[in-house]
């Protein structure tokens, strides 16, 4: 067997073992033996006699939750592969460019301001604002002369981000201080720091479909990520229709964020510490780190959802708190390491 | 009924001397001397139980203004009510409330008016001479200064409820009246607690009151143990499944359903700020959840459908305590 096939077997075994891990540990404890028979009695028809509640924590919250968390962190670390890669800026990230500014604006202009009211639940408002947000920061950034070449674009973007980012955080605000009480700022925290209590089997496919989607958009332009890495012009030389190329990828990303934020909320970190980490482990060559990248997004967030259940008992924190907790000193050790 | 007994009390107020206010009257108010020189003529209310207790006390000619709305009004003062303005379904403005020229303003929360006011600080209203009041039951067994609807320190009772009444009667020189609706108040309570003793309901009987929640599959807000509902299932001899001492904790559906309430309580509301706010809402999801419609209260049809109101520390819990005694004289147990 090569190395190669060897090291994809362990990191598919490794997120086997964590999904297993995010399917037996929550807020309850329930003993590993009920963990394995729900699990058997309902991939092989096992009929062991299990606890019915247990088995539905284990079958119907905690395991699509472990999914749809697996789905959201290869999601989000790709998203930080193809946006790094595209705008050549090691700190491009969806969560930097006002994605979870406009989710947090469309989900308050639901659940306060009454947008839609009925029609649209707060997720869909979140999801709508989400790409409101980043259409309006790359267009921002598209429309800062200079973009397109040189090295201005890789800081155009993310000026454009905290632009975006301050406009919308401070609509959330306005909305807010106009007519929020603590309960509706805490309910809006789900949407800034993402959570994963309300997803269910439902949430699966959406979740899986477009994230596997994105890889394989993601893996079919690996070349043409290679090249974006040293400019567009590069790309251009090296015969790859720059426009469309980027169009696709921005496309794919835009759909996976929204997919994602529209299920758990705006979760910040994973899409711009794991890239950054698999570069260091696997290289910068985008064949090998997209599904690196989409493998320990994956792993990662699950963990870090267990973390959230379990790190304070009786209280469930936002999963974004956890990722930025871990994320950001990851993210120091990483600068530091690759200054030296 | 109701309304004849105070109508008779209030008759045998006017003519009992004994209880009359002797001006200036100066009470401790939420950590701050509060100083009467008179009844007030003009109130502002912010916050229900702060209304519905002058509605109570029959002062609703004093009124001048209301805000901050959970619930419909009490059916009873549903005429008097549609008469004065309110001036916001949530926060009313400084402004707002100022621009009512009151000489009282009567608050449920201190978040609104206190050292940290959203609405505004007492002493901006003390500076313009307008008095302000806080009900008891916010502040003192509370701990304010955490921020957001800030944390119980110790459990309501309903005590504070009757503190609040008997004060703000005392302030409006209506202190029989106060007294009358407090005994009322009392008698209810005793009847709700000896109707649910008479039951024999089995021991360790769980509940759990969800509140709403931020979207309708996400972790719910749910009763901790210290607040009004935390009293209701103490005086009735339940247990709350949830051990948190925060006024309402989002827990896990995980959690409530492991723990298998055998009663359920669901706030009705008139807003509709969350979808689970709407307790069709709320019953189709634990109908529906593969895992909460497994819980023995949801399967055994033992939901109690409760005004929001009632379980906020007002004098509504009282209301709230009886509904739910009733409920539980409905069921079985096993």
């Amino acid at each position: 067997m090569s190395r190669k096939a060897l090291l994809w077997g362990a990191g598919l075994i490794v997120l086997a073992l964590t999904l297993l891990a995010g399917a037996a540990i929550g807020e309850t404890r329930l003993p590993l033996a009920s963990v394995a028979r729900v699990l058997a009695n309902h991939l092989w028809q096992a009929g062991y006699p299990v606890d019915r509640i247990d088995a539905g924590i284990i079958w119907s919250y905690r395991l699509p939750r472990a999914i749809v968390a697996a789905s959201c962190g290869a999601g989000l670390a790709l998203t930080g592969v193809v946006l790094q890669a595209l705008l050549r800026n090691p700190l491009a990230d969806p969560y930097l460019m006002g994605l979870s500014a406009g989710a947090s604006t469309g989900a308050v202009l639901v659940s306060i301001a009454g947008f839609g009211a009925g029609a649209l639940s707060m997720s869909a408002g979140a999801l709508i604002g989400a790409l409101a947000a980043f259409a309006a920061v790359v267009a921002l950034a598209h429309a800062i002369p200079g973009t397109a070449r040189g090295t201005s674009g890789a800081a155009a973007i993310i000026l454009a981000g905290i632009a975006g980012s301050q406009m919308f955080n401070a609509l959330t605000a306005f909305i807010i201080a106009r007519s929020a009480n603590a309960e509706q700022a805490r309910g809006i925290m789900f949407w800034l720091m993402g959570n994963l209590s309300g997803v269910r089997w439902e949430d699966v496919l959406p979740a899986v479909v477009v994230t596997c989607l994105g890889a394989l958009v993601c893996l079919w332009h690996r070349h043409a990520l290679d090249a974006f890495t040293f400019g567009a012009e590069s790309a251009a030389s090296l015969g790859i229709n720059v426009p469309k190329t980027r169009g696709i990828l921005i496309t794919a990303t835009a759909v996976m964020i929204g997919v994602l934020v529209s299920k758990v909320g705006a979760i910040g970190f994973v899409g711009l510490v794991v890239p950054h980490a698999m570069r260091f482990l696997v290289g910068t060559r985008h064949q090998r780190l997209v599904p690196a990248s989409a493998l320990a997004g994956a792993v990662f967030l699950v963990l870090a959802d267990i973390v959230s259940r379990i790190i304070v008992p009786g209280q469930v924190l936002p999963i974004g708190v956890v990722t930025a907790l871990i994320g950001a000193p990851a993210f120091a050790l990483i600068l530091m390491r690759g200054a030296r | 009924m109701k309304c004849m007994i105070l109508a008779v009390a209030s008759l045998l107020g006017a003519v009992s001397a004994s209880a009359q206010t002797h001006y200036p009257l100066q009470i401790e108010n939420c950590g701050r001397k509060v100083r009467f020189e008179a009844a007030p003529e003009r109130a502002v209310t912010i916050g229900q139980s702060a209304t519905e207790i002058l509605y109570s006390l029959g002062l609703a000619d004093r009124v001048k203004g209301t805000s901050v709305w959970f619930n419909k009004v009490l059916p009873r003062y549903a005429e008097v009510n549609a008469q004065i303005p309110r001036l916001a379904d949530n926060d009313p403005s400084f402004e707002s409330v100022v621009a009512r020229k009151p000489d009282l303003v009567a608050v449920q929360y201190e978040w609104h008016v206190g050292p940290n006011g959203v609405v505004g600080t007492r002493e901006q209203f003390a500076d313009l001479g307008i008095n302000t009041y806080i009900l008891p039951a916010d502040c003192d067994t509370k701990d304010n200064s955490t921020g957001g609807d800030g944390t119980r320190v110790g459990a309501f009772d309903p005590v504070q409820v009757y503190k609040g009444i008997r004060q703000l009667a005392e302030i409006f020189d209506v202190a029989d009246r106060g007294e009358t609706l407090v005994d009322d108040l009392q008698a209810t309570e005793a009847r709700a607690v000896a109707r649910a003793k008479a039951l024999d309901l089995p021991k360790g009987l769980k509940a759990a009151f969800w509140f709403s929640s931020a979207d309708i599959a996400l972790d719910p807000y749910m009763a901790g143990q210290l607040g009004a509902p935390g009293y209701m299932m103490r005086a009735l001899g339940l247990t709350n499944v949830v051990q948190s001492d925060e006024e309402w904790p989002t827990v896990g559906w995980e959690s409530i359903a492991k723990a298998d309430p055998d009663v359920l309580v669901i706030a009705k509301m008139d807003r509709r700020r969350f979808p689970a706010d709407d307790v069709e809402e709320k019953l189709k999801f634990l109908r529906s959840d593969p895992v909460t419609r497994q819980m023995k209260a949801v399967r055994e049809g033992h939901i109690v459908v409760m005004d929001a109101h009632a379980m906020s520390a007002t004098l509504r819990t009282i209301y709230g305590l009886d509904s739910l005694s009733d409920a539980l004289a409905g069921m079985t147990f096993q």
